[in-house]
């Protein structure tokens, strides 16, 4: 705190020079937050009450599917008048989201909850989370406007005991600040989490938006069953439809091509490597020992140097080089994918089909690339006509690890690449009941906030998205034009073969000659549209192959059966 | 209709049109059923293809034919209501019926009710208007060649005569100067009609009714042996069959009484060479002999040493200003290579000079004595008619 100045011309000049000074002061990460609410996705109630939501279902994903379990989760939003202000304008809510996921062990649930920038998830490991702020930036939010600690109950899967800690995250220290907590034996089998926040919202604002979230969710996992109950008192239950579940991410070491130098001094303390080649084929991936060798001989590096040594001061120039060598080096194989965790065609096309009811959907899994050392791999999804409405664009669902992004469309790249595509080349013309899904999955999504709602153009995977979609409109361009030409034919056939009885009938009446006059039989007639049933399916050309004429045939004599005349 | 006896004459004519309609459309049968796609090969009845025949003086129709396939998209429909309208006319011979043209319309119109291929019930009318069944009745008359008269089918009669002249139609005879204030309707099927015996020296067919009623009354026929006939504006197929037959087998020249105006000109000439519209039937129903007797434009303004028959009071009293619609027609008219004669090109021009149209009601209004006892008969003495 600055001195207050005894007198008063001493207090006017010291006022202009305080304008003059700059005061500095420390504030822990915990207030940064606190103070930047819509950094992390709360500018306001409305965006707060759809975040929280957010923020704990993608941890209670996290903590089931990638670990095998089948999702169970449960959202509630309930209504607090008794905490919220006498006009009704200022309404607290709490949001209740409960899994059946691994739990969180009792030595760390007071910090993964209280403490910001506490994870499991600063691994490289595709998963929803991965800033270690999620939890906290809900709490932090809920505790400034309604003053209420989060409450959370969980249990592990082999422990005996369910926890219970309600807390508060002291901001200045940020660290969690306990105001009750319990344990008790576990009932059944039950193991999983329960996380109660309570906050400031707009519920009827947030609404739209916050169902929107829950149905994209769970077309992107629809192994999971998710029950929703509104402050409203409606249920929405959207049930599991496959026990397939995605093969599941699994941890990798970092790439050579995504180390930089602070990286790598970590990485050099804490292995036990006694070479510089056995460094690097421990620690790293996608390098053997034969890539390490042919590696080091390049850039002319002792194999045998013990690592450590580089950490002295008089290596710095040699190891800034290693360091630049190896995100040049083309020798090192591309980042292992297969412990990335894509959803797979089937369950894309599944979720599709279950909220589009669509005519046509398809999905293609990119082969895996690269960008940064991180491996990725982008899925699109389409689906057409059905009960999807037609628009004036087409719907882009966008995800990244499995997580819907909603908001700041246009700042997204999946959303330039969209725009770029000339539809028309694809039979399509606008409006177009035309849904188009893009899913990333990567070890690290380059979102371009910690909000996690849009992400940043990154050259790699603009190319990949758009190869994505390329593939599957192509498919979708099959389609249509196969569809197109049915209708085609299906329009020609029709146009003629409803005439057919008018004509057998007047041909069979003009057949009879003047001297033996006598009323045609319907057999003369039957014969007469038999005959020129076939004769249409002969010669008018159908799209399909050679059961068109049968199918033909069979669809010319069904509109002839239902023709009658009055 | 079946059970009263009919006359020979009236089933003679069924039998050669329900059998000319037999052959024709049991080709169309042994396409289908021998898997050729159907097609009826039809003379096309557009001005293009209606040509001036010089030599005979009649409109006909020219080589151009149009190919209805069943199978082409745009034609399909036209192609079953050919054959609907076909089936009905030869059914309505065979069962000794006399339909009209409005008869043969609500016959044939139903509604198809079918589904399409997405299942939803579709109509949809076999015909809507009677313009479109007349006009496929047209489509049958060229493609068999059998006017809709050999094929008794009957029109709403608009034609009269009066005259010393007797008939036999179906089996009773009957005496044309014995109409009283009356007159004998031209039945649709004038060539059920036969001619017994005749005591006149020309046919005067005038275009209107009222004027030929006053014609009749004030005793013209009779005081000059004449045909008096008229079509009531623009004649019906059965006057124009009836003026040919009177002109070529009882060998009566034909003069022809119209409006001074371009509409006036071309009913003479549906009279003379046949209409553009049904050119096919001008080879029966053409006179190419008749004369256009007036009232021409040098009857009203005079020409040369000619004298005009109005006083210049009366031409201001009488005289209407043309339209632009008349002189358009009136243009169009100078086209057509029917007209190309020198009386016809003079008559259009001092018409377009003038702008001006005369009704014939106009010299009955001077005096119907003057137009019966003096414009005519002097007109017909001296020859003073254009052809
Ligand atoms: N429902 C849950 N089940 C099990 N563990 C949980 C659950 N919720 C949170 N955790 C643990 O708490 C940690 C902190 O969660 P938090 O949401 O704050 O960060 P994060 O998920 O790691 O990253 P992000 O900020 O990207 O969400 C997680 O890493 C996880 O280990
Ligand atoms: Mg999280």
């Amino acid at each position: 705190m600055d001195k207050v100045p005894a007198t008063k011309s001493a207090k006017q000049t010291s006022s202009k020079e305080k304008s003059n000074k700059e005061k500095f002061r420390e504030i822990s990460v915990a207030e940064f937050f606190a103070k930047n609410k819509e950094l992390a996705g709360f500018a306001n109630p409305t965006r707060a009450l759809y975040q929280t939501v957010r923020e704990l279902v993608e941890n209670s994903l996290d903590a089931t599917d990638t670990h095998l379990i089948l999702p169970e989760i449960v959202i509630r939003i309930v209504n607090r008048p008794e905490l919220s202000g006498s006009n009704g304008s200022e309404q607290r809510f709490t949001v209740i989201v409960e899994d059946n996921g691994i739990g969180v062990p009792p030595t760390v649930m007071a910090n993964a909850f209280g403490r910001v920038l506490f994870s499991s998830k600063y691994v490289i490991r595709q998963t929803r989370g991965m800033y270690g702020l999620g939890v906290k930036a809900a709490v932090l939010y809920g505790q400034a406007t309604a003053g209420q600690p989060l409450k959370v109950v969980s249990a592990t899967k082999g422990s005996s005991y369910s926890y219970m800690k309600e807390l508060f995250i002291d901001m200045k220290k940020n660290e969690p600040r306990i105001v009750s907590e319990g344990q008790w034996r576990r009932r059944g089998s039950w193991h999983g989490t329960r996380v109660a926040i309570t906050l400031m919202g707009d519920w009827r604002r947030a609404k739209n938006r916050i169902l929107e979230y829950i149905k994209r969710t769970a077309i992107i996992a629809p192994y999971a069953e998710i029950i929703f109950e509104t402050p409203d008192g409606e249920i929405y239950y959207f049930p599991r439809l496959t026990r397939k579940l995605p093969r599941p991410p699994r941890e990798a070491k970092p790439h050579p091509h995504g180390i930089d130098l602070e990286h790598f001094k970590i990485i050099i303390k804490e292995s036990k490597a006694k070479t510089l080649l056995e460094l690097l084929v421990q620690e790293f991936q996608s390098v053997g020992e034969k890539t390490a060798r042919a590696f080091l001989k390049k850039i002319g590096v002792n194999p045998n140097l013990n690592p450590k040594k580089l950490l002295r001061k008089e290596n710095e120039e040699l190891l800034r080089s290693i360091v630049d060598e190896m995100k040049k080096f083309e020798g090192f194989k591309p980042p292992r994918s297969d412990y990335l965790s894509p959803l797979g065609e089937d369950l894309i096309k599944l979720g599709l089909k279950r909220l589009f009811e669509p005519e046509w959907v398809e999905a293609v899994t990119r082969p895996p690339r690269a960008f940064e050392g991180n491996p990725f791999i982008v899925e699109i999804g389409m689906a057409y006509g059905g009960k999807i409405p037609p628009m004036n664009e087409p719907l882009l669902l966008r995800y990244a690890n499995k997580i819907p992004l909603l908001y700041e469309e246009k700042e997204d790249i999946s959303w330039k690449v969209l725009s770029s595509i000339n539809w028309k080349l694809y039979l399509i013309n606008f409006p177009a009941p035309l849904v188009v899904l893009v899913h990333i999955a990567s070890t690290k999504v380059p979102y371009k906030g910690v909000g996690k709602e849009s992400i940043s153009e990154i050259p790699e995977l603009e190319q990949e998205i758009k190869n994505g979609i390329q593939e599957v409109a192509r498919r979708l361009r099959a389609y249509i034009s196969r569809k197109m030409k049915e209708a085609e034919t299906l329009r020609r056939i029709t146009t003629l073969a409803k005439y057919i009885p008018e004509i057998a009938r007047s041909l069979a009446i003009l057949s009879k000659p003047p001297e033996k006059w006598s009323l045609p039989s319907p057999d003369e007639e039957k014969l007469i549209m038999d005959k020129m049933a076939e004769l249409i399916a002969t010669r008018v050309p159908t799209a399909r192959g050679s059961d068109g004429k049968t199918q033909t045939i069979k669809a010319i004599r069904s509109i002839v059966e239902s023709a009658r005349t009055e | 209709m079946s059970g009263i006896p009919l006359d020979k004459v009236d089933l003679e004519a069924r039998k050669r049109a329900a059998k000319i309609l037999h052959e024709k459309f049991r080709k169309i049968l042994e396409d289908i059923l021998s898997g050729k796609a159907p097609k009826l090969e039809i003379p096309k009845r557009t001005l293009a293809n209606t040509i001036f025949d010089k030599e005979r003086g009649i409109l006909v129709l020219g080589e151009q034919k149009l190919e209805r396939e069943f199978l082409d998209m745009g034609e399909a429909r036209r192609f079953m209501q050919t054959l609907l309208m076909a089936s009905i006319i030869y059914q309505a011979l065979i069962e000794n019926e006399y339909p009209t043209i409005r008869d043969l319309y609500y016959r044939g119109k139903h509604t198809i009710i079918y589904k399409d291929p997405s299942g939803r019930t579709r109509q949809e009318n076999t015909w809507d208007e009677q313009a479109e069944s007349d006009s496929v009745i047209r489509d049958i008359e060229v493609f068999t060649g059998l006017l809709r008269e050999d094929m008794l089918i009957l029109s709403k009669e608009k034609g009269k005569v009066v005259g010393n002249l007797k008939i036999r139609s179906g089996g009773d005879v009957i005496d044309l100067s014995k109409m009283g204030h009356g007159a004998y309707s031209i039945e649709s099927t004038p060539d059920l009609i036969d001619f017994i015996d005749w005591d006149a020296e020309f046919v005067l067919v005038v275009e209107k009714d009222a004027v030929f009623q006053q014609l009749h009354r004030v005793g013209f026929w009779r005081k000059y042996k004449a045909i008096l006939i008229t079509g009531a504006g623009q004649p019906d197929r059965a006057t124009r069959r009836f003026v040919r037959r009177l002109n070529e087998e009882l060998k009566l020249p034909v003069y022809i009484l119209t409006d001074s105006d371009p509409y006036g000109f071309y009913i003479y000439s549906v009279y003379k060479v046949g209409s553009i519209q049904l050119s096919y039937e001008s080879e029966r129903l053409a006179t190419p002999s008749a004369k256009f007797l007036g009232v021409s434009m040098t009857d009203i303004f005079g020409w040369g040493r000619k004298k005009p028959y109005l006083t210049e009071t009366e031409r201001r009293n009488y005289i209407i200003k043309a339209t632009d619609a008349d002189i358009k027609r009136a243009k169009e008219l100078m086209k057509y290579s029917w007209f190309r004669s020198p009386g016809w090109q003079r008559e259009l021009k001092i018409f377009l000079e003038k702008k001006a149209k005369l009704e014939i009601e106009a010299l009955a209004s001077k005096g119907l004595k003057f137009l019966a006892f003096k414009y005519i008969p002097e007109k017909i003495e001296t020859g003073d008619w254009i052809e």
